[in-house]
C-alpha cells in the first residue's frame, strides 16, 4: 500500500528526453529497472527546492545499498538562468548522483505540461538588478521500474512516507 | 571629567547587563541552507539561500521582525512560502509579527529569510552571521550554521 498520493490505476509515465548537465541526453524510457524520483525546480530557489533535494538526498542515504536502484531527476523550471553548469553545481551539493536537466523553453515546457507542473514567473518588486522568483509545483513523482507513474508526493510529505513508497516500489 | 566618564561606563555596563538578562526577543536554532558558488552568474542571478531561525518573544509587548542582513549576501528579504494546492508560491512580506509569549518558527516551506546574491559558496558546517531587525528590540545578531 503506497502512502504518499498514489496514482490508481498506475499509468505510463510520459516519456521525455532532455540534455543532461554532463552533456549527454536523458531519456526516461531508458531508465527502466530503476525507480525514478522526478521533481521540478530552479537553482535560484532558496527555500522549497533545496528542501526537496535535501530530503531526497536523505532518502538515498537511508536506502543504503538499494539507493543505486533509485535515480533522482531534477528538471529546471527556469531555462533563462539555469545553465547546465549552474544546475550541476546546484544538484551536486546534495548528491553527486542527482541528474539535473535543463533545455530550451520549448523543450522544458513540453515536460512541465506532460506532468501537470505549473510554472509562473514572478518579478521581485523593487529588486536591483531586477530579479524574479518562480512559482511552481514541487511534488515528487515516483516512476516504477517498468516506467509507470505511481506516486505524486506533494511538498511537505514526510520523508518516511516517501521512503516507504520507494522501498515498496523497489520490492515489486 | 573623570566622575562623568565612570558614570558613563557604569551606565553602559548596566545597559549591557539588561540586554543579556531581560532581552525580550530570543533567537534559537539559526541555520542557513547550503548553496554553491554559481558558475557564470550574471548580476541578479547569483546564488540565493534560505535562512531559518526560531524567534521567541518573552516580553510583554508585541514585536515584529522587519528586516535582516547577512555577512555573506548582498541583501536579505523576508519571504513567506505558501502552498496553493501544490503550487509553491513565495512572496516578500514586510514584517513577521511576534506576539508576547509567542514562538515563531522560520522554517522551510513557511516564513524564511531569503539571502540574495551570495558572495561565496555556503558549505555545511560553515557559519553565517545573521542580523535580524525588530521593530522594538532593534538589531540582534546570531551565528547560524550552514546545513
Amino acid at each position: 500500500m503506497l502512502r504518499s498520493g498514489a496514482f490508481d490505476p498506475p499509468r505510463p509515465a510520459p516519456d521525455f528526453a532532455l540534455p543532461t548537465t554532463q552533456g549527454g541526453e536523458f531519456r526516461l524510457s531508458r531508465h527502466l529497472g530503476k525507480v525514478v524520483a522526478l521533481t521540478f525546480g530552479y537553482t535560484s530557489c532558496p527555500d522549497v527546492c533545496p528542501t526537496v533535494l535535501a530530503e531526497l538526498s536523505q532518502l538515498r542515504v537511508r536506502l543504503g545499498a538499494a539507493a543505486k536502484r533509485v535515480q533522482v531527476v531534477y528538471v529546471s523550471v527556469d531555462p533563462e538562468r539555469d545553465t547546465a553548469s549552474r544546475l550541476r553545481a546546484y544538484t551536486e551539493q546534495f548528491d553527486k548522483t542527482f541528474l539535473g536537466l535543463t533545455g530550451t523553453p520549448d523543450q522544458l515546457t513540453t515536460v512541465w505540461k506532460a506532468y501537470g507542473v505549473s510554472v509562473v514567473r514572478r518579478d521581485l518588486p523593487g529588486s536591483q538588478p531586477p530579479t524574479y522568483l518562480i512559482h511552481h509545483s514541487a511534488s515528487v513523482f515516483l516512476i516504477d521500474s517498468t516506467g509507470r507513474l505511481r506516486v505524486m508526493a506533494p511538498f511537505g510529505t514526510p520523508v518516511d512516507d516517501v521512503l516507504h513508497d520507494v522501498r515498496a516500489l523497489l520490492k515489486e | 571629567m573623570r566622575p562623568l566618564l565612570v558614570f558613563a561606563l557604569l551606565g553602559l555596563l548596566g545597559a549591557t547587563g539588561a540586554v543579556a538578562q531581560d532581552a525580550p526577543i530570543r533567537l534559537e536554532k539559526p541555520w542557513v541552507r547550503r548553496a554553491p558558488a554559481m558558475p557564470d552568474a550574471k548580476p541578479g542571478a547569483e546564488s540565493n539561500a534560505g535562512g531559518y531561525v526560531t524567534i521567541v518573544n518573552r516580553g510583554t509587548a508585541p514585536d515584529a521582525l522587519v528586516g535582516a542582513s547577512a555577512d555573506v549576501a548582498a541583501r536579505v528579504e523576508l519571504h513567506e512560502t505558501r502552498n496553493m494546492s501544490g503550487m509553491m508560491m513565495m512572496e516578500p512580506v514586510a514584517k513577521v509579527e511576534v506576539a508576547p509569549g509567542a514562538r515563531v518558527e522560520l522554517r522551510p516551506g513557511s516564513y524564511h529569510l531569503m539571502l540574495i546574491g551570495l558572495t561565496r559558496a555556503l558549505t555545511p558546517g560553515q557559519t553565517v552571521d545573521l542580523t535580524l531587525r525588530f521593530e522594538r528590540a532593534g538589531a540582534l545578531t546570531t551565528r547560524a550554521t550552514v546545513r
